[in-house]
Order: structure tokens, then sequence, then C-alpha cells
């Protein structure tokens, strides 16, 4: 009985504990996981509550609050200080758009500033008259002190006024300013009205006119081994210093505790990755030096307004960082990514090139921002001013629209047009695409059709009727070629012809010929694709002088064509082949323009120098290819091939 | 298992000692061990909705019940703000230090109720809004719960409407704060500055050296690169639902929707109205509607009634004029209808004017020159106001819709200007998403012809053919442009020949050799490339001629951001296995180039080691194929540009591997070649390659001219 009981007891004690067992593991483990995480969550962030009554709270203002805040009796403008909507009256600029009366000198000038005055006068935008003038422009005395100017005679309390201030005057106080804009080189930025104002860059004495040094930088990625750092010195030197230096820029003993070198007296443009400049005003033209040399500027806590801070993105050329941290700011520019250092490195070449390298550029660039600020709604988008060529090569005159202009299919991507032309290519000479063109006719979005026939037979008379233009154009190989060419490149010139340039050293000029030659850097206009842009631009941005040049010699216009094209683009044109058969055949050119084998006359060739000059370098780039068609003149079948009328005999 | 086994040993030694005890002891014990095993598995598989919840954390309170703060009435009172402070001046950049995610660190007190000497409350607590504000920052990453860590503070104290507050008692509040010091990093945000009756633009209370996000500034009390403009938050951005309309010509062209106008511009828009007719419409309050709660959703035009948000969708343009302050809700309520604001409000400065481009999104129009507001909306483009519409539209969504959106452009904006070097591009701050997946941003884009001098560096990828190897430096040396040879040994087994045993060149040669036999190999940016343009060459390549090579490189020179190929190879649609195949008969046309011989910038090794897209890098290492289409695929992709096939040269041959049987071989291959674009156009999600129908020949290339006046007179046959 016991032993029975015994092992009752032991099987029931048993299960029990094995039972309990069971209990400690199911329930230890939970109760672990609840203890462990506790700890780290006593320490983990105590955000924000969420409040129980958080539904319940009231809104920070009453439903009529935001309504209805007090009507108020429109303000004039407050204190002495001028904003653009209320101190210059655009009316005045309404038609005809920016035109600029330019105060004559009273006395004897300075050649320099006698200079800067026949530009604007060559300018489009000067008119000879005060009262036909939206903004009239104060060259800002260089005269020495004691002789500064009296107040002009339309002076009008400053408005619509505006004192150009190239080179820090003698004269602080020529005028009472009142309502006049005021641009001047490195502004403070306490003292900087910004949307009124404008902020130059500060000049050496020596900046060119026009042209102006092209930028320092010859290739796209720093070379290896250039120092990463150099700093701005005195008296325009550079200390440069390399990777593993720590904080010795801000110490100012870079010389005695890390030896970088100095740079050579006459090289005075920096030769490293960044540049870093203090913020005081006086080392502002360290800035411009930095940006010609393609030198990342990296701006301490600068006092001063950068130039043309109104319209140009700096983020995307400069680094503005703060003097206190050295060691940060050390650190980040060595982690900089090499995309980054790539696209920093490359806008201050377009920049420097775009708007700075010469006074000309400076003062156009001053009016522009002006102009756009006239325009309004209607004024350059930031893509166009920051990105190449420049706001100044891109008319807001054309579009304010970059899809227009050849130069930013890339940045825009497929953004959607509202309207679109349809090109209906024809090839095969069958069914006639009728029901195409009127389903495309149908879309609202359609603004014309061009049909380009391709076939060896004539197109038909008759076509359908649709609500849109319809162009019938006959098309031909040769042509069909260069225009899929330059579709792949709107931005260029793509020709058949080409003329190429030399340097001729014994009459020490340019010179040009239409002799074959292994590169080419013009094509003849009178068989060319371009886009249609560059009309508005030929017409509305060369200076008169230029102009009339090319109206009274025709190989002139060719030449000023590819002049203006490889300025803007800084690119040579492309050359496309021209098919044999054609070549003695050669459609009329231009009267005057040379033949093959003839040479320019004297006069086309004196033209190239006088552009030369007046574009102030030579824009003009050599190529040494020839695009052709991927079969072109390759021994495989010719019906392989898509352009084989090119080949013909 | 070692604690059970130690249960056992004891087990039967405690026995003995419970034998007086019966039957009901076990049977208790049972229970209770069941219970206890019941109730664990309840607790195991009961939904631990507590536990996995976020707000476990986080204290359950009532705002009600938050600690009280009482004033003393001579307790400090702040200085006013000072005009002339900026980040470098008055923002103590130390506390933001180094810190390598470039994230600032925003610390937010802990709410309390503040009263006066005599226990009135000196402000209501806390309202909605800035309660959802204070909660998106510390739901960000900027949120930091360590004071001695932080670098940004938000206080706790509502001061979004003035109105609503007592302005000397709120800033003695705001002096008491445990890290205020003068308010130095302090950051207050406020919507409805000013009061009756001269309605300042900036918050009234004295704040010191504190940051101010406001709503409503001027050109007078904003102080830029210190202050951030801020919009007006509108309630009926969360109280109304109202979808989308695309841009387009709408009913009316110009809309005024404002109720508290001054009755000077109200003149002003009802001649507009008169002179314009139906394209006009000026809104006003219903007189005759009772219930004051819906007036706010209702506006009348003589006796018609319209729905106010919906009304603004009818509209092209839309009026913002100012009212006693700068700021309006409406702005808000007009953008998100699509609308484009004309903002007629001088000396306003717009909401985050320091990062958006308003110009893309908006009229300012000068209140002298109301009158003309028509003529000037005229003379805008069709096409350039639906890109405004869009614009207005993609600003609302991005930047005012919710108070969350708000406060973090607000610290987005700030942390910029601290960490200058990652700040967020103009781009990235305005273009609307649809344009920034379509925009390509050439990261090569200054035109920029490299001097010929700087050389090009030759780099050939070999296993073990050393013969052939030999061949091909010795042929690739004769190039008159290159600077330095670099050969890539990938085989580890096989140790590259001896010094002497190589071919004397004129140019240095290096050899690399590898840690893995990989294809990517060939693409690594080696420090001993030192010029930019690179030719990759395989070790089998003899047949291309000197003037070859050197009109390659020269053609590169014109086009540095490009591909600069021999052999060109096509992609097609195939309609019928909708998918892409790989083409390399002798087309017409051409989107890739064998990088067997290719030129290319250097910067692109460091794209395709570090920055190529998904798992390509490691696919093509693992099938030992097709490096060369994801090199293709990857130029492609980030300049926007087709390649440039150059010479009629349309295959590689390598003379030793002749007559292997082509056929099936060839299949296979094609299908792999195939699959990888289809792969990588996935990974992609796009196909970037640009099919052209040039090539580029020199100049005189089979012109009918004196073979030995051509610069490259010897160029191959296909």
């Amino acid at each position: 009985m016991g032993g029975h009981m015994q092992s009752w007891r032991r099987k029931s004690l048993w299960l029990a504990l094995s039972a309990s067992w069971l209990l400690i593991l199911l329930g230890v483990f939970p109760l672990l996981r609840l203890a462990v995480p506790a700890r780290p969550r006593a320490r983990a962030p105590q955000g924000w509550p969420r409040w129980l009554d958080a539904e319940l709270l009231q809104s920070f203002s009453q439903p009529g609050e935001l309504l209805e805040d007090g009507p108020q009796p429109p303000q004039a403008p407050r204190g002495d200080s001028c904003n653009w909507g209320a101190c210059f009256d655009a009316s005045k600029c309404r038609d005809g758009g920016l035109k600029v009366f330019v105060y004559p000198a009273a006395g004897p000038i300075s050649e320099t500033r006698r200079r800067i005055l026949a530009s604007i006068e060559g300018s489009h935008y000067h008119t000879v008259s005060p009262a036909e003038a939206c903004l009239l422009l104060l060259l800002s005395s260089d005269t020495p002190a004691g002789q500064c100017e009296p107040v002009p005679a339309q002076w009008d309390g400053g408005r619509n006024h505006l004192v150009l201030n190239l080179h820090p005057a003698p004269c602080p106080q020529t005028v009472q300013l009142g309502q006049a804009m005021v641009a001047k080189a490195s502004p403070t930025v306490d003292t900087f009205r910004a949307g009124f104002d404008v902020a130059l860059p500060l000049l050496p004495e020596a900046h060119p006119l026009r042209g102006g040094a092209p930028g320092q930088l010859q290739q796209h990625s720093p070379r290896p081994g250039v120092a990463l750092l150099a700093l701005a010195g005195e008296r325009g030197r550079w200390y440069t210093a390399g990777t593993n230096s720590s904080a010795c820029p801000w110490d100012g003993h870079c010389e005695q505790d890390h030896g970088p070198k100095q740079t050579p007296p006459g090289a005075l443009l920096p030769n490293a990755t960044f540049c870093l400049i203090p913020g005081r005003s006086p080392d502002a033209w360290h800035f411009l030096q930095a940006l010609q040399a393609g030198c990342i500027p990296v701006l301490l806590s600068p006092h001063w307004e950068l130039p043309f801070s109104e319209v140009i993105d700096w983020t995307k050329a400069a680094i503005v960082a703060d003097e206190r941290l050295p060691l940060q700011v050390l650190t980040a520019l060595q982690e900089m990514p090499l995309t980054r250092v790539l696209a920093l490195r490359q806008q201050t070449q377009f920049l420097w090139d775009a708007y700075f390298s010469s006074v000309e550029k400076v003062i156009h660039t001053t009016l522009e921002i002006i102009q756009d600020r006239i325009f309004g709604a209607s004024a350059r988008p930031s893509l166009l001013w920051n990105s190449p060529p420049g706001a100044l090569l891109a008319l807001p005159t054309f579009s304010t629209s970059p899809v227009d202009f050849p130069f930013y299919h890339l940045q825009q991507g497929s953004r959607p047009v509202g309207r679109f032309s349809a090109l209906i290519w024809v090839e095969a000479p069958g069914q006639l695409p009728l029901k195409l063109i009127q389903v495309v006719a149908g879309s609202q979005h359609c603004a014309q059709i061009l049909v380009l026939w391709s076939c060896e037979k004539p197109p038909p008379p008759r076509w359908p009727e649709t609500a849109v233009p319809l162009t019938v154009i006959g098309g031909h190989r040769k042509v069909d070629f260069a225009f899929v060419v330059w579709q792949s490149f709107p931005e260029r010139m793509v020709g058949f012809l080409t003329w190429s340039h030399f340097w001729d050293e014994t009459r020490g000029g340019w010179g040009y010929t239409a002799e074959k030659a292994n590169e080419f850097s013009m094509v003849l206009t009178s068989a060319v694709f371009y886009h249609r842009y560059y009309h508005t631009l030929f017409t509305h941005s060369l200076p008169r002088a230029l102009r009339s040049l090319a109206d009274e010699t025709p190989t002139c216009a060719d030449v000023l064509m590819n002049f203006l094209v490889a300025a803007v683009t800084k690119v040579p044109p492309i050359k496309v082949p021209y098919g044999s058969r054609h070549q003695e055949a050669r459609p009329p050119l231009a009267p005057g323009s040379p033949g093959l084998r003839q040479e320019p006359q004297p006069a086309a060739q004196d033209c190239i120098n006088q552009m030369a000059a007046a574009f102030g370098h030579m824009p003009l780039v050599s190529s040494h290819l020839r695009l052709d068609p991927v079969l072109y003149k390759d021994p495989v079948s010719v019906l392989r091939k898509k352009y084989r009328s090119l080949e013909k005999p | 298992m070692c604690a059970s086994v130690k249960y056992n040993i004891r087990g039967p030694a405690l026995i003995p000692r419970m034998k007086t005890k019966h039957r009901i002891y076990y049977v208790t014990l049972f229970s209770i061990v069941l219970l206890g095993l019941i109730a664990t598995g309840m607790f195991q598989f009961w939904p631990h909705s507590i536990e996995s919840s976020s707000d476990w954390s986080v204290e359950k309170r009532s705002v009600r019940d938050v600690p009280v703060v009482r004033l003393p009435a001579d307790s400090p009172l702040p200085e006013r703000g000072d005009l002339s402070c900026r980040m470098h001046t008055c923002f103590d950049v130390y506390r933001c230090g180094f810190n390598p995610k470039n994230k600032i660190k925003v610390y937010i007190y802990s709410l309390k109720k503040y009263v006066d000497d005599v226990g009135v409350p000196v402000s209501s607590t806390i309202s909605r809004e800035y309660n959802e504000l204070l909660t998106a920052i510390s739901d960000s990453d900027y949120y930091t719960d360590d004071i001695t860590r932080a670098c940004l503070f938000v206080p706790s104290i509502d001061v979004l409407n003035q109105n609503t507050l007592r302005i000397k008692e709120t800033a003695q509040a705001l002096a008491q704060l445990s890290r205020w010091d003068r308010g130095t990093n302090h950051l207050l945000f406020n919507m409805l500055p000013g009061g009756p009756p001269d309605y300042n633009t900036a918050l009234d209370v004295p704040r010191d050296r504190a940051l101010l996000a406001g709503g409503g500034f001027s050109t007078w009390t904003y102080r830029q690169g210190y202050d951030v403009s801020i919009p007006v938050y509108s309630p009926l951005s969360a109280e109304v639902d109202l979808p989308e309309k695309g841009p387009g010509p709408r009913q009316y062209f110009l809309l005024s929707s404002q109720t508290a106008l001054h009755p000077e511009y109200r003149e002003d828009l009802e001649a507009l109205q008169a002179k314009h007719g139906e394209s006009v419409l000026v809104l006003d309050k219903c007189t005759n509607l009772s219930e004051g709660g819906l007036a706010v959703r209702k506006r009348c035009h003589k006796h018609q009634v319209f729905d106010y948000p919906q009304v603004l969708q009818e509209a092209t343009f839309c009026v913002v004029l100012r009212g006693a302050r700068l700021g309006q809700a409406v702005l808000s309520d007009v953008l998100r209808a699509g609308c484009v604001p004309v903002i007629i409000a001088d000396s306003y400065v717009l909401p985050f004017s320091e990062v958006l481009d308003w110009k893309r999104a908006s009229v300012v129009v000068p209140e002298e020159k109301m009158s003309d507001v028509y003529s000037i909306l005229q003379s805008i483009p069709q096409r350039q106001i639906e890109e405004m519409q869009r614009q207005a539209r993609w600003f609302w969504e991005a930047y005012f819709q919710s108070i969350k959106a708000i406060a973090l452009a607000t610290l987005q904006i700030i942390n910029d200007r601290i960490y200058p070097y990652a700040a967020i591009s103009y781009e990235e701050w305005n273009d609307p998403p649809a344009v920034k997946w379509g925009s390509v941003s050439n990261p090569l884009f200054l035109p920029l012809i490299p001097p010929q001098s700087q050389g090009f560096t030759a780099i050939v990828l070999t296993y073990d053919r050393v013969e052939s190897l030999f061949r091909v430096i010795t042929e690739v040396s004769k190039v008159p442009s290159l600077s330095k040879l670099l050969v890539v040994w990938n085989n580890q087994n096989k140790n590259p020949p001896e010094d002497s045993l190589w071919p004397k060149i004129r140019v240095p040669l290096k050899v690399v050799r590898t840690a893995e036999n990989k294809l990517s190999n060939r693409f690594f940016p080696y420090d001993e490339i030192q010029t930019e343009a690179v030719l990759a060459i395989d070790d089998d390549i003899i047949m291309l001629t000197s003037d070859e090579l050197q009109f390659g490189y020269e053609v590169w020179r014109e086009f540095p951001d490009r591909l600069v190929g021999y052999p060109g190879r096509l992609h097609l649609w195939d309609h019928e296995m909708n998918k892409w195949k790989y083409e390399s008969e002798w087309t017409n046309e051409v989107s890739m180039v064998l990088t067997g011989a290719a030129f290319y910038h250097k910067y692109f090794n460091y794209l395709y080691t570090y920055k190529m897209p998904g798992d390509i890098k490691n696919w093509v290492d693992a099938h030992m194929n097709c490096e060369d289409i994801a090199m293709n695929f990857l130029v492609a992709n980030v300049t926007g540009k087709a390649v440039i096939k150059v010479t009629p040269r349309k295959k590689f041959k390598c003379p030793e591997c002749t007559a292997i049987d082509g056929l099936s071989l060839d299949q296979t291959h094609m299908v792999e070649r195939s699959e990888c674009i289809n792969k990588f156009a996935s990974v992609f999600g796009t196909m970037p390659l640009k099919v052209v129908e040039h090539r580029a020949d020199p100049v005189l290339y089979k012109d009918d001219f004196p073979e030995k006046l051509k610069s490259f007179p010897n160029i191959g046959s296909l």
C-alpha cells in the first residue's frame, strides 16, 4: 500500500516537477525578454510625449482669425532704405526693354574709364537720350579726391539711377545716393540692400576690358598629387599646404610648422584643389583668382556679399564655411566625394568665363540682372544663369523656357512640353501614312506636321485636310543624315564644307583657308544645320560694328557665325560627309565666298582678325574628325547601308 | 539543461519530508502549476501591443498635468532681438561640433505651464499645431534628448500666435530656460506675429539672440541668413480633402478670395473686374450666412455662393494680398489648388525664400502696380503658366501641407548653414519629382578639350597569355600619346614574368597584381593612373594600328565625357519576347562600344567601382561577362549621351582563336549578352543607352587626297 502510495506520489511529484520546469521555461524567457531590454529602454530617447488629450488641444488660431487680421492701410516704404518695388520706376522700361543712358565724362578721364564708357556705348543697351532711357548709369569717378563730380542734371533724387563703382572710389560720397542703386565691389552684408543693389566682384586694376584670360582649368579632375589647400596670403600670394597639415592655415604659422611652398613670384594663381579665403573684405579679390584658377573657393565666414549673388547660385561653385570650425572644415574637404569636387571645379570655370573674365562681362551681367528685375515674371530662370553657356548668352527675348534653347536638354530631361511638331518620315513607297497623319493632327497638342518625303517616287499632290499646318519636304539622304547628327548635337553647327583657321607668322595675324586639311574649325553656312536660337543671338547680342562688318562682306558673316557659336559652345563644329558627286556640282555659295581651292579674298582674310579683336580672343576650336554613317564606305553590301546615296560616285 | 539535471538529483531527497502531507497537497500543487501554465501560455500568445508600440517609452499624460512654474514679476527679461545677428556672430557653432552624419542635434525642453505671481497663466499651454511641430521634430533624425549634446534648442513655450500670449511674461519664461544663455542657439516658431494697431512683422516677444522661424517677415525685420521665413499654416490643409487638379487653362484668369481686404485694394480689384469682366472674380465673405463655422468655407460674389477652397481650383492666378500681416494663410490654399499666387505685399519675405525659387511658382507685383496686374499676367506665356501651376502644387506638397513639412524644412535650412559642404542643392529643393527623375546632370559638363600633351594611360587586363600580352604592349607603345602602361595581372596562381623579360618600351610600365580574379579589376581607379584618359585594352587586341589608336585618343579629347571605342554594338527591343536583345550584326546604328579597346575618362573607373547601382558589379564578377555592357550603361546613365564609335572596325578578331565552332558558341554568347542588357535595364529602372547612326572618322578618311598628307593614313580594316 505504502509502496503504491509511494510510487503514485513519486509519479505525481515527477509530473509536478516537470510541469513546473515547463512553467519556468515558458515563464522565464518572456520575463527575461522583458527584463533585458528594459535597461536600454530607460536610456532610449525620451521623445516629446504623446499627450492623452492631444485631440482636444486648441488650434493656434481661431478660424476667423486667419481671414481677418484687421485691414491695415497700405504703408509707404519704411525708413530711408529702398527696395525694387518702391524705388524703381519700371514703367519707363515697358517697351524696348532696358535702355541705358550713360552720363558723359565731365572732364579729363582715365583711359580705363574712357574704354568702359565706349564699351557701354557700343552695346545694344545704349541710348543717347536720357528721356528715353529707363536706367541712367553713373560711372563712379576714379579721378583723384577733391575733384568729385557735381550732381548730374537728370538726377531726380537718384530714381532709376545706377551708380557703378567698379573700383573702390576715392570719392566715397560722390552724390547723395537717395534712391539710386549701387553696384559696387564686395559690399558688406550689413549695408547691402538685397534685390536692389548689385554686388560686384573686386576687380584688379589691370583686369582686361574685353575677352579676358580663359580659365586655367585644363582637365576636369584634379591633377594627381596637387595640393589640397591653398591659403590666401598678403599681396596676392598663396600658400599651399598638403593634405596632412592640420590646422596650419588658421594659426598662420604654415611656413615654420609644415613648410608648405610659397608660390613663386609671378605665378599669382593658386595650384590647389581648394582655396581658403578669409572673410575680411580686402581678401575678396583672392576670390576671383581662385575662380580663374579652378581652385574651389572656401570662404571663411565672409562679411561681404558674394558677387551677383542675386542670380548666381554660389553653393554650386564655392563653399561658405564657418571659420570657427577649422578641423571640421578640413575634414569635410578631405572627405568630400569626388563627384562633388568635380562639379564644383567645373562650375568655377564656367562662372569665371561667363561673368567675370572681363570688365565688359561684369558690366553686362550687372545690366542683365537689372533687366531680369524689370521683366519680373518673364525673367530668366535660375538654370539659365547657372549652367553653361550662361545668361549673357541665353537671351530672355528669345524664350525663358530652357527647353527652347539648344543647351539644356540634358538637365531638362523628359519634361513634357505643351505642344509638339510631328515629323513624319515617309520611307517606303507603299501605303501613305494618311491614317497616322489624321491621328496626329487630331491631338490637341500638335502644333504642326512636317512630312519628310524620302522615297524615290515623287510625293502625291494631295494630302488630307488637317487642322494644323502640314508641310511636305522632299528629303534627301544627305540632308537626312546631317539632320540626324544635329539632333545628337543640337548646340553645334553641323555642316558639309569646312574651313580651317591658322596663325600666319608672316603677317602676324590670323588667316583661314578652304584648302582640304586634316582639321577644320569652321563650317560654311550655305548648307548647315543649327539651332534657330543662334539667329536671335546673332541679331541681338553682337556689337553693332561686327554686324555691319558681316553685312558688308558676306564671307565675314560665315566667319562671324562660326565665331559666335564657338564662343558660346567652346567646342568645334561638326563635319559630315558631302557625297563626292556633289563636290563637282556644288550648290551656288554665297556671292564672294571662296571656291574649294580658292583662297578667301584679302578683305575677308582681314575680317577674322577684326573679329578676334572684337571678341578679345580667338574662340575657334579645331576638330580632327568627321562624323560618317556607321557603314560609310565599308566593303559590305550596299543594301545594308541606310545612307548609300552619300557614297555614290 | 544543466538546471533540470540538478533539480532531478535533488528531487528524490525532498520526498521523505513530504510524507505527512497527502492528496490535497498534491492536488493544490497541480492546480497551481496548471494555472501557472495556462497563465504563461496566455501571456506568450497574447498580442503584445503595448510592448511593440513605440509609445512604450513615452509617458502617457495629460497636458493639464504638466508641472506649473511660477514666474516672479521681477524675473529677468531678455533683450530685444539683435538685428545685426548672423550665423557667424550670434550662433554658437561649437555646440554643433564635428558630426559624421552632418546632422544637427535638436533638443526640446519639456512642457511646463507658466503662471505669473498671482497664478494667472501666461499663455494657453500648447496649441495643437505646436504639439504637432514638436512631435515632428522629436520623431526626426535631428532629435536628441541629451541636452549636453544638443546644438539647437526648441522651447516648448508656444509662440505660434502672438495674440494668445502675454509678451513680457512669455519673455521671462524664455529667459529662465536652463540653457537660455541670451537665447543662443534657441529656435522659436511663430506664424502670426505682431498685434494691433501696428502689427509688427516679427514676433514682439523680446528674445535676444534666438533664431526666429517667422511667418510674416518683411525685409526690415528679417535677418538674412539667420532667421527662417516660414509659411502661415492653413488648417484647411488637413480639414479639407481637395483632389489635385492638373495644370491648364481654367475658368477664371484672376481670382481674389481674401475677405479682409483694405477698401482701397478692394476698389482696385473691383475696377479690374469691371474692366475685364468674366475672367476676373473678386470674392468676399458671405453676409447672409448665419453660422460662423461655415463662413470659413464659403465665399460670395454678389448673390453667388462659392465653396472655399474649391473655388481656387477654378482660377489660373490667385491674388495674395497682404492684410495687416504680410504672411497670409491663403497662400497655402492657393498653392494647393495649383493656382499661381500673385503676391502683392511689398517687402514680404516669402516662405523659405533662402532656398525656394519663388520666381518659378509665383508672380510678385509691387503694390503700386496693382492696377497693371492683369496686363502683367497676360504677358506670361501659357507654357510658363502651366509650369508655374505645377511648381506651386509641388511647393505645397513638399513644404506647406503639414506642420511636419514646415518644421523639417526649417531644420534642414539651419542644418545646411552649419554643414554647408553637405547642403541640399537648388535642384533638390526646387525641382518637382518628375523633373528630378528625368533630368541628367552630366558629371563632366564643362566643355573642355583636354591638352594633347597629357596623353593617356593604357590598362591591359591579362590572365596568363604572356606572349599575346607582350605583342599588345609592343603595339600600343608605338602610339605617340601613350604616357603610361598599366598591366593588371589577374592570375593569383602564377607570378608575372620577370622584369627582364618584358618588352622594353619608351613609357613607364607598371604591373598591378590583383587579389582575386575579377573582371571588375579592369575598371578599378588605380592610383597609378595619372592621366584623365584611360585606354582599356584586352591582352589579345593586336589588330589595332597605331594611327587608329592615336585617332581614338584625339576623338576622346573632343568628347571627354563619352566612351570612345571601336567595334559598336546595338540593343534592340524584341517585340515577340517583349524584352531587350543584344545585336552584333553590322547595322546602321550603334548604342554601345566594346571595351576590349576603348578610351574613357578615369572618373568612370571611380563610378564603376564605387557607384555602380544595385548588384551589377557582383553580378558581372560572378558571370565573368558583360563588364563592358555595364560600363556602357553606367556612362550613358550619368551623362545622358551616346557612345562614339571610331573608324570602320567591326570586330576584334584574335588570330589565335580563329575557327572554334562559331555558331553554337555565338548563340549562347548572344543569349548571355541579351540577358545582361535586360538585367541591367531592370536595375537602372530605365534604358539609358542612346542609339546613334554616326561614327567618327578622320576628316579626310577615304577622301580623294594624297595618303601621305593625311594625319591618320593607316586607319585599318574592318
